[in-house]
């Protein structure tokens, strides 16, 4: 058997390669460039990300030393990752849907890759005290009170429910 | 264009450094020796570290029983973080090698947890000698025992990462005196605390008829007194380390123990964990819901992209230049007269009844 850190770092491997592999194929949907199955290749990717993503949160939940989220860092990487996550998902069902990767679409999927990528430099800095992202306010938390998540929550049910009939229809 | 791409690409690459494997440090743990992650690079990124490395034990070592060894590292030029990694260990083999191997516990270590592997901080250099203090709890088992004190570090120039051990340090463990005052094996010290809350500590002896607590403040000893096997320490008003020890005397000869660290720390941080996975999730929906509520442009996308009929059309007409002509639906039934369909009738009747209705007119209209 391997530690929960040694599978972190695999499947840590796995998302990153295949979020940056998106967000290079992403930025030449957005400039025009490129050969014609970027497309293909950005969605695709971002498909793979995606299903390593929940190996690497729950391997890393795991991996960290001593008991719950004691680090706002921590905090900070869940919820990069889960707005990441969401994002990337959107994408990936409106193309599915039959959306056209303009710019707005592609950029989408860019940002789905930043934001993924800044919680892998906020894990190096936790697990290395080393990062490249000097002016992030890494240890500030924007934590909203539960009725405001609850608000959110229910918002983006109701967007999520009314756009998946509309486009039944 | 692709030339151009690859000696970019290629200044990129040559433009690399080697530097030391994690030097930010690897955080403290339980560790076996190793290479700090040095070894994965080239060899000219490692080193033995000229460092002097030495453990001193104290004069009695008891089996089961708590005592204090002292590390110093000396003469040593790290990195600019002052930062070196300092580990226990019972052999130089990097295997097998953690005191629990040999039955040391590592009560509390220089950084008030229990690691054999810790980080300190510190003024390290070639004049300075920097020593730590490890509670331990030696083996059960009286006998000769040998500790090393293993370090790993970077230099000051950068790009090497450095490690050394020390020799051999042997210790001789040996059996506890039956009427010896002491404390029992059971227990364990408090090794940390928060800020603004006393402590109160309870003793577990044996063969003990008193005891007297003994806690530094500063420069000064000040004794504390123990009722019914516990004392209190009074509250740290800043962060930092007070060091204890219990005096215990019986029948046996008076015993110290070793000084024990109680480090005050600032809470934590903590978070309301259901509020912030409750915050994550609806995050994740929201996300979704904002980017699926963007309506797709040009539903017929996939068509487009797999769609190919113009170009089979155009071959296709290449092999056939004069395509046949497209019949028309043609009307069954005579041809309809100048007046039309008379009166009544229908298309479909016309039809079918149509040359009938023709012939008995041609016959003067009679049946």
């Amino acid at each position: 058997m391997i530690s929960a850190g040694t599978f972190h770092v695999i499947s840590t491997e796995l998302t990153i390669g295949m979020f940056a592999l998106a967000g290079v194929a992403f930025l030449l949907c957005v400039l025009g460039k490129g050969p014609a199955s970027r497309e293909a290749v950005a969605h695709w990717a971002l498909l793979g990300g995606l299903i390593a993503t929940p190996l690497a949160i729950i391997s890393g939940v795991n991996a960290v030393p001593g008991d719950g989220i004691d680090n706002p860092l921590l905090a900070n990487k869940l919820l990069l990752s889960m707005a990441s996550a969401g994002l990337a998902v959107g994408v990936l069902l409106r193309r599915k849907w039959g959306g056209e990767v303009d710019i707005r679409h592609a950029s989408t999927g860019m940002i789905s890759v930043g934001l993924m990528l800044t919680t892998a430099g906020m894990g190096g800095e936790y697990s290395r005290g080393e990062t490249l992202l000097f002016l992030i306010p890494k240890e500030t938390v924007m934590l909203f009170p539960i009725w405001a998540s609850i608000v959110l929550l229910i918002l983006g049910m109701i967007i999520v429910g009314k756009s998946t009939v509309e486009h039944r229809s | 264009m692709r030339f151009k791409v690859a000696i970019v690409l290629l200044l990129m690459i040559l433009s690399t450094t080697i530097s030391t494997a994690n030097p930010g440090g690897k955080g403290d743990a339980v560790r076996s020796r190793d290479c700090a992650g040095s070894c994965h690079a080239s060899s000219a990124s490692n080193g033995i570290s000229e460092a002097v490395l030495d453990i001193q034990f104290p004069d009695e070592v008891y089996a089961g029983l708590l005592m204090e060894v002292h590390t110093s590292v000396g003469s040593v030029e790290v990195s600019s973080n002052k930062m070196v990694g300092l580990a226990l260990l019972v052999n130089s083999d990097g295997a097998k090698d953690l005191p629990a191997n040999d039955g040391w516990e590592v009560v509390t270590d220089p950084n008030g947890g229990t690691n054999n592997y810790v980080e300190v901080t510190d003024s390290f250099s070639s004049q300075d000698n920097v020593s730590r203090a490890w509670t331990l709890r030696a083996p059960s088992t009286p006998g000769s025992y040998s500790l090393y004190l293993a370090v790993q570090h970077g230099t000051a120039n950068g790009g090497v990462a450095m490690t050394g051990i020390s020799s051999a340090m042997q210790v001789t463990v040996s059996e506890v005196p039956e009427n010896l005052p002491r404390l029992s094996d059971e227990w364990e010290p408090v090794n940390t605390r928060g800020l603004g809350e006393e402590t109160e500590i309870t003793l577990q002896t044996v063969n003990t008829d008193s005891a007297t607590i003994e806690l530094k403040n500063g420069a000064e000893i000040i004794t504390i007194p123990v009722v019914d096997d516990k004392f209190v320490i009074p509250a740290a008003v800043n962060s930092g380390v007070v060091e204890w020890r219990v005096i215990l005397e019986g029948e046996g000869p008076t015993q110290y123990s070793p000084w024990f660290r109680l480090t005050a720390q600032e809470p934590g941080w903590e978070v309301d964990e259901f509020a912030l996975y409750l915050q994550g999730f609806a995050l994740f929906i929201l996300c979704v819901g904002l980017v699926i509520l963007q309506r797709p442009k040009g539903g017929n996308i996939e068509v487009n992209k797999y769609d190919n009929t113009q170009e089979v059309s155009t071959q296709f007409g290449r092999i056939q230049p004069n395509p046949s002509p497209i019949e028309e639906p043609q009307i069954r039934g005579p041809p309809l007269p100048e007046g039309g369909l008379p009166a009544g009738w229908t298309m479909e009747q016309w039809e079918y009844y149509g040359q009938e209705h023709l012939d008995t007119l041609a016959r003067g209209g009679l049946q």
